[in-house]
């Protein structure tokens, strides 16, 4: 690896030390501050139904910035599969891992603890740490293990037959329609789909449960459908 | 509520396109309509004089995300929906993927979003997202180039947006809020301290290298002369505003006029220079984007209510006529098959009337001819500084725009040539009537008493005498060309520059 | 400088990711040190309010210890989402450069792009 000349070497280490010893020395730093989030730590369980505060700010109170992120998420899938799938990508179907009852036995072992425990993250996301996409992604790499077991295209082929793909776009439409409909009737609170329930159980939170669930299926394909492209068209340097 | 059903519309839209994707056209316009409907309701709903605001989900501001319309964001929609009007029509009879006008709608939702947004977190998300849609749409077409210069911009923009969301968490450690109006109370108290500078310059940073600031956005003129003529028009004309509308909105927050008017007279002045001694059409475009940034950027570093009506002005103005120059280059570069200045005056005879025509309605207009757009926006602008360096400043940008505008000259010569399909000359109409006839726009963008400011005797004489001094530059320059450094525009250097940029914003927080 | 804390950590990683980002020629090492420098602003705002003596935010009836801010956490979850999107689509595009132009040296192929476009 060719070194960079010296100049940048020496300009950029100056800058870059100055710019963190500015940063350490102004932010003015000491500790927690007392009061921090006070106003969602009081009111967040009685606004929400939700026990998990967490969840309470980005599903309820943050819900647009939510949606901002989960537009960006689409994005990044679709851009992903829009370039890459017109690559030429590697003639040959993807390498398997050579055949070994270890990695077979251990895969059938294992994924249906996995999937359980993402379902368990979405559904139980408004009253433990977890959540839509926690939950997904960890469903998603379930996936991923079932490919290092029978093979990437395999299970390519029965997500395809599934249409799962398509299913993904069709979601945010959903989720888009869950958001915009109170607004247009003129209501601005948007999370009151399901009733707040009693704190603590599973049927509290209002439409928090909805929404985590929409999203963990979302992150779910979405994280397959990126895995694979990069998989199925690794290209060549 | 109008103000929230604009971007969501929008996002709604998007995600249709992808379904239908046959009808996707039909969509688009259709989403244009209903906007233009949003946009009467909502001027309808201000005319009151107090500004709409309100907060997603009905909680107070301190807790939920606010979005405000007032008569600022007003202007803005309207150059929205003249560009996005314009750029379907120029693209109406192209073949392009459902993905592409999926990504046209997100853009448009976003820029929507960042017109009203209030709230220092939301424009982080909506600035990403704009980054990501922008960086996908100029690399649409893969060609080698064009995904060197987006992959620059996405570097260099998440490199930015980090910056400003370290500033973010500064201000949220000391205030414990998100909310720009919020956080402007809490502040009132403690400006000069140390902290809040450091966090004024972050996020200033952060926003400017999406804002153009010549500095900054180094990255501009390869991103937006690579980008086919539709997203460069795009890109120019609205995107690269709304890193200054937040800028704007920034200010309200923190006292910024010092960084801002420096900032805004190196942008300008750096920008002219680049662009006179550049000879390739679209390349000198875009550094004339950045040039007028400066402008803009000098309007709101002034603070004056006569300096922010200059600057939406401009913005407004600014928006039509590099719009209507992107798309006649477009046209122009892809008949004469060159992109070359000297290449496209040779090959002249190839280019369409109405490409020529509506190149030499926008050059007038970025001169600064009366009674066109850039006249009012111009002659605003400096009604409002009082100080003779800034008006100085002013006057060598106008020579500069001239002069590099000035070697286009030949090609105006209106001869006979092809002519270029009806929604082509209707995207040139849309934007070329709004530049030509732009005092009833401005009656409806600024207060008619300022207005009234700009229309005397002697900014026409000003800007007469600008556009001759400027012929005369270029007659000057002309003889010899100059090389400018042009590393400055690689990777590392420019995050070297944006680095040293940072410390200038904070030494000019410091001293102003 | 105050005591080592999470913020203090996290302006160190971010100066680390600068100076990978600025001085090292890979591109697939300045995506690592984009990843770093995102993940470093992740960790100051998720450090901002953390106490050792705190409790997570969830609410339960028997609240012992105080609760920590739960803003930067969800803050941190769309930021988290966003970089994940940059990375993959930076690296999408690294791919088809790198697959143009047979390095993955920066400055080879920006030199080779500006021989290819006259200026």
């Amino acid at each position: 690896m060719r070194r960079s000349s010296l100049y940048m070497i020496i300009t950029a280490s100056v800058l870059v030390i100055c710019f963190c010893a500015l940063l350490m020395m102004i932010f003015d730093y000491h500790g927690a501050r007392e009061e921090a989030g006070a106003a969602y730590i009081e009111r967040g369980a009685i606004d929400t139904g939700a026990a998990n505060l967490v969840s309470a700010i980005y599903l309820n109170y943050r819900l647009f910035d939510t949606l901002f992120e989960l537009l960006v998420f689409s994005v990044a899938v679709l851009g992903v599969r829009f370039y890459l799938a017109e690559q030429r990508g590697s003639e040959e179907e993807v390498a398997r891992i050579p055949e070994s009852q270890v990695i077979r036995t251990a895969a059938d072992l294992l994924f249906p603890p996995i999937l359980l425990l993402g379902i368990y993250l979405v559904l139980f996301g408004h009253l433990s740490p977890g959540g839509g996409f926690g939950g997904g992604t960890v469903a998603g790499t379930g996936l991923l293990l079932c490919a290092v077991a029978l093979g990437a295209d395999v299970v390519a082929r029965r997500f395809h037959e599934a249409a799962l793909e398509r299913f993904e776009w069709e979601i945010l439409l959903a989720i888009l329609l869950l958001v915009l409909i109170p607004v247009l009737l003129g209501r601005l609170p948007f999370t009151d789909l399901l009733p707040r329930g009693r704190l603590g159980s599973l049927a509290s939170g209002g439409s928090i449960l909805i929404y985590n669930a929409l999203i963990g299926i979302k992150v779910f394909i979405g994280t397959w459908v990126v895995i694979y492209s990069f998989v199925r068209h690794r290209g060549e340097i | 509520m109008m103000v929230a059903l604009l971007p969501l519309v929008h996002f709604g839209f998007a995600a249709l396109s992808l379904a239908w994707g046959r009808v996707t056209r039909e969509l688009i316009l259709l989403s244009l309509v209903f906007d233009a409907v949003l946009v009467g309701l909502l001027s309808a709903g201000l005319s009151q004089g107090k500004p709409l605001v309100i907060v997603l989900g009905g909680w107070e501001k301190g807790i939920g995300i606010e979005l405000a319309a007032d008569r600022f964001s007003l202007g803005l929609t309207i150059l929205v929906l003249l560009l996005g009007g314009a750029v379907v029509a120029y693209l109406w009879h192209e073949r392009l993927r459902p993905y592409f006008f999926m990504l046209l709608h997100l853009l448009l939702g976003s820029v929507y979003t960042l017109v009203f947004a209030r709230d220092l977190f939301n424009i982080y998300v909506t600035l990403e997202l704009l980054t990501l849609v922008s960086f996908l749409l100029v690399g649409y077409e893969r060609k080698p180039y064009q995904i060197w210069a987006s992959l620059k911009y996405l570097l260099l923009a998440s490199l930015g947006l980090g910056i400003y969301l370290l500033g973010v968490a500064i201000i949220y450690y000391h205030t414990g809020t998100l909310n720009l109006g919020l956080v402007a109370a809490r502040l009132a108290a403690e400006q000069g301290t140390p902290w809040v500078l450091l966090a004024s310059s972050l996020l200033v940073t952060g926003v400017a290298v999406k804002s153009g600031i010549f500095i900054f956005s180094l990255w501009l003129p390869a991103a937006h002369s690579s980008a086919t003529p539709a997203v460069s028009a795009l890109l120019s004309g609205l995107v690269i505003k709304m890193g200054v509308v937040v800028l704007f909105r920034l200010t309200s927050a923190f006292s910024l006029s010092l960084p801002l008017l420096v900032l805004g007279a190196l942008t300008g002045l750096l920008g002219v220079i680049y662009a006179i001694f550049t000879y390739d059409l679209k390349r000198m475009l875009a550094f004339h984007t950045l040039s007028q940034i400066g402008y803009i950027t000098l309007g709101i570093g002034i603070g004056s209510e006569i300096g922010i009506a200059g600057s939406l002005e401009y913005i407004v103005g600014h928006g039509l006529f590099k719009g209507l120059l992107f798309l006649a280059a477009g046209v122009a570069v892809q008949t004469a098959g060159e992109g070359d200045i000297p290449g496209l005056i040779a090959r002249r005879a190839k280019i369409p009337v109405s490409a020529r025509v509506a190149l030499l309605v926008g050059t007038l207009g970025i001169i600064g001819v009366p009674p066109l757009a850039g006249f009012c926006g111009k002659s605003l602008l400096s009604a409002g500084v009082q100080s003779p360096v800034i008006q100085t400043v002013l006057i060598l940008i106008s020579l500069g725009t001239v002069a590099s505008f000035a070697k286009l000259i030949p090609l105006f010569r209106i001869e006979r040539g092809p002519s270029s399909t009806w929604p082509v000359k209707l995207a040139f109409v849309i934007l070329g009537l709004p530049i030509v006839l732009f005092l009833p726009l401005a009656r409806l963008l600024v207060p008619a008493a300022q207005l009234s400011l700009s229309l005397h005797v002697l900014p026409f004489v000003k800007s007469l005498l600008a556009v001759g001094g400027g012929f005369l530059l270029y007659r000057l320059l002309s003889r010899r060309p100059f090389h400018l450094p042009q590393r400055i525009f690689r990777l590392e250097e420019a995050i070297l520059v944006i680095l040293s940029g940072f410390f200038l914003i904070y030494l000019l927080s410091v001293l102003g | 400088m105050g005591a080592i804390n999470g913020v203090t950590i996290a302006i160190v990683l971010f100066g680390i990711g600068l100076l990978g980002l600025i001085l090292r020629r890979d591109l697939v090492i300045k995506l690592l040190a984009l990843g770093l420098v995102n993940g470093s602003t992740i960790l100051c705002l998720v450090s901002l309010n953390a106490r050792v003596d705190g409790v997570a935010p969830i609410v339960h009836s028997q609240a012992s210890a105080p609760y920590v801010d739960p803003l930067p956490h969800a803050l941190v979850l769309s930021a988290i989402v966003i970089n994940f999107a940059i990375l993959a689509l930076a690296l999408v595009f690294v791919m088809l450069l790198v697959e143009r132009y047979h390095t993955t040296d920066s400055q080879r192929i920006e030199h080779e792009i500006e021989g290819e476009r006259i200026p």
